[in-house]
């Protein structure tokens, strides 16, 4: 495991998807900090990391970490390496485990720049209210909401493998971004799997249901889409 | 023959998509040692034997046994003994060609140390340290796409089309590539064409597919002796003028076909003394015609010519 997660390093070896993600995650620090410099200064800085992390797992999260990850899968396909990879041989379960792992890597990474980022910039702009509890407790929000995003991508994962196609995973993204930001004000939005993660990662989960059931539903779309996929991959035919 | 001597055996090895038998009932053998050539024209159904040879698609029904042993069984051990290119060889475009060896080679476990350096020096890339794979032209893939193959020492090497795309020389160099991998390192190899003559030059035996249906195997000393060349004569008398050239010539190898026709499969060439016999003997020649590219002619039989592709 330890080859095939070496190989998945080497194989991101001067790849620009690197620095166009971390653009991506750039996004929601600068424009949440600017704005509020210009628009409110006086805003405490615990909303600031409320505001990013809100961003980035309710709506960047989903496209930005789904083009991460069809990126990672499909460009076996594209670049037709799959068929040699899988013929030296290698195991297929390993090897979706071992580019999951990058995943994983990869999300908190973002995440934790969008943390950096966030705390850089609000120092910068000098807002008031920073303390040792606000650090922890921050970074723990966003690592929370990263590795609930992380544990979401099975199902793209899986839409990736079967269409291996980017266009069908940023459909897919966008509409659950777009199921967020519409269920933003319902009282119902704990039962969906995303929009949960954003609010568990900053803990505004609406009482209306216990909260048992926004992690269950998290754990079944995230199991179900890793059977599925597994299962997909290692039957299918390598064309 | 033993056993452990046949490389590659299918049996019945069928691929039904859809509605189209892709690969129908396919029986193959390759022994030990062999270059085999497997021809077929476009959609033969080339591609998808040996997509299924590599266990990258499922047979719909039928078997393969690979160094005797049944492939499903054993993956990948087999796998391990195999090196492969299929089709346009992929790579990952952003590293280099050592950067792409060594993770095939880090996966597969190669631990000899130059293993890498010595893949390429074979198919001469060793100087190219710098280029990144995706600025290579398909002349140098390809090649690359050997030295990937040949870098966990295999035993039997598959290759999909590999001269595809590549101009004369390439082509010739891929052969002569091909040839001595064969005789230097003992590999056995299949590789598929839809040249005939290609295979002609390469391989010491061949199968041919044609609309997923084996229609021959056959190794190509028998093949060029059943296709002898030979002179045709159309004569007005086929009695006398055989007799002329068992007396005056001494012939033997020919055959009296109708409509006063003999085929003559010795004395090529010499079609003008022969003719001059006959005629010095009261026997009209009404035609002469000298035999060319049997192969060739075989070839389109077999596969009932018609439209290309
Ligand atoms: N994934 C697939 N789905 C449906 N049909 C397929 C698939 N792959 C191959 N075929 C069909 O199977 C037949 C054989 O294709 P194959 O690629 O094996 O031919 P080939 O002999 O390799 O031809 P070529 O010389 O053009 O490479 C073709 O008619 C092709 O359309
Ligand atoms: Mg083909």
């Amino acid at each position: 495991m330890a080859d095939l997660l070496f190989t998945e390093f080497l194989k991101l070896k001067r790849s620009s998807m690197f620095l166009i993600s971390i653009l991506g995650a750039a996004v929601a620090p600068f424009v949440v900090v600017i704005a509020t410099f210009i628009h409110e200064p006086a805003t405490p800085f615990n909303d600031l990391f409320y505001n990013v992390n809100l961003y980035t797992v309710l709506i960047i999260g989903a496209p930005l970490y789904g083009v991460v990850t069809t990126y990672l899968f499909n460009r076996e396909y594209a670049e037709n390496t799959l068929r040699n990879l899988l013929t030296i041989p290698v195991s297929r379960a390993g090897f979706i485990i071992s580019k999951m792992l990058l995943l994983f890597m990869w999300i908190m990474m973002l995440s934790i720049i969008a943390w950096v980022l966030t705390l850089t910039l609000g120092l910068l702009t000098q807002f008031d209210g920073l303390d040792t509890s606000l650090l922890r407790n921050s970074l723990k929000q966003f690592s929370t909401g990263g590795l609930l995003l992380f544990v979401l991508s099975t199902p793209i994962i899986l839409v990736t493998l079967v269409l291996k196609n980017y266009v069908p995973t940023i459909i897919f993204t966008v509409v659950i971004t777009l199921i967020n930001v519409m269920a933003g004000n319902s009282e119902h939005r704990g039962l969906f799997p995303w929009a949960a993660a954003g609010d568990i990662s900053n803990h505004t989960l609406p009482s209306t249901y216990p909260a048992e059931y926004s992690y269950i539903i998290i754990a079944g779309t995230a199991i179900i889409g890793f059977i599925s996929m597994v299962v997909y991959f290692t039957k299918a035919d390598i064309h | 023959m033993s056993k452990i001597s046949e490389i590659i055996k299918t049996t019945n090895l069928t691929k039904i998509y859809g509605q189209q038998k892709s690969v129908d009932h396919l029986n193959i053998t390759v022994n030990q040692g062999e270059i085999y050539g497997f021809l077929g024209r476009n959609g033969a159904g080339k591609t998808t034997t040996i997509r299924m040879l590599l266990g990258l698609i499922k047979p719909t029904s039928g078997q393969i046994e690979l160094f005797g042993e049944d492939l499903f069984k054993n993956k990948k051990e087999i796998l391990r003994r195999i090196g492969s290119m299929v089709e346009v060889p992929g790579f990952y475009e952003n590293l280099t060609a050592r950067e792409n060896l060594l993770v095939n080679a880090k996966i597969i476990g190669v631990h000899k140390k130059n293993a890498i350096e010595e893949a390429l020096e074979i198919v001469d890339l060793h100087h190219e340290t710098r280029k990144l794979v995706g600025k290579y032209s398909l002349g140098m893939k390809q090649r690359l796409g050997i030295a990937r193959a040949l870098l966990h020492y295999p035993e039997l090497l598959i290759l999909d089309e590999p001269t595809n795309g590549l101009d004369p020389i390439g082509i010739k160099e891929m052969r002569s590539l091909i040839q001595s991998l064969a005789k230097e390192r003992n590999i056995t190899i299949f590789v598929s064409s839809h040249i005939l003559s290609e295979i002609e030059q390469l391989a010491d035996h061949m199968g041919i597919i044609h609309e997923g249906k084996l229609l021959e195997e056959i190794g190509f000393e028998s093949l060029r002796k059943r296709n002898r060349k030979y002179l045709e004569f159309q004569v007005s008398n086929d009695n006398k003028a055989a007799m002329l050239l068992e007396s005056h010539f001494g012939i033997l190898d020919y055959e009296v076909h109708d409509e006063g026709n003999i085929r003559v499969y010795s004395h090529l060439g010499n079609q003008g003394k022969l003719n001059k016999v006959f005629v010095e003997n009261d026997i009209e020649v009404l035609k002469i015609k000298v035999s060319e590219d049997n192969l060739e002619d075989y070839f389109t039989k077999l596969v009932g010519g018609g439209a290309i592709g």
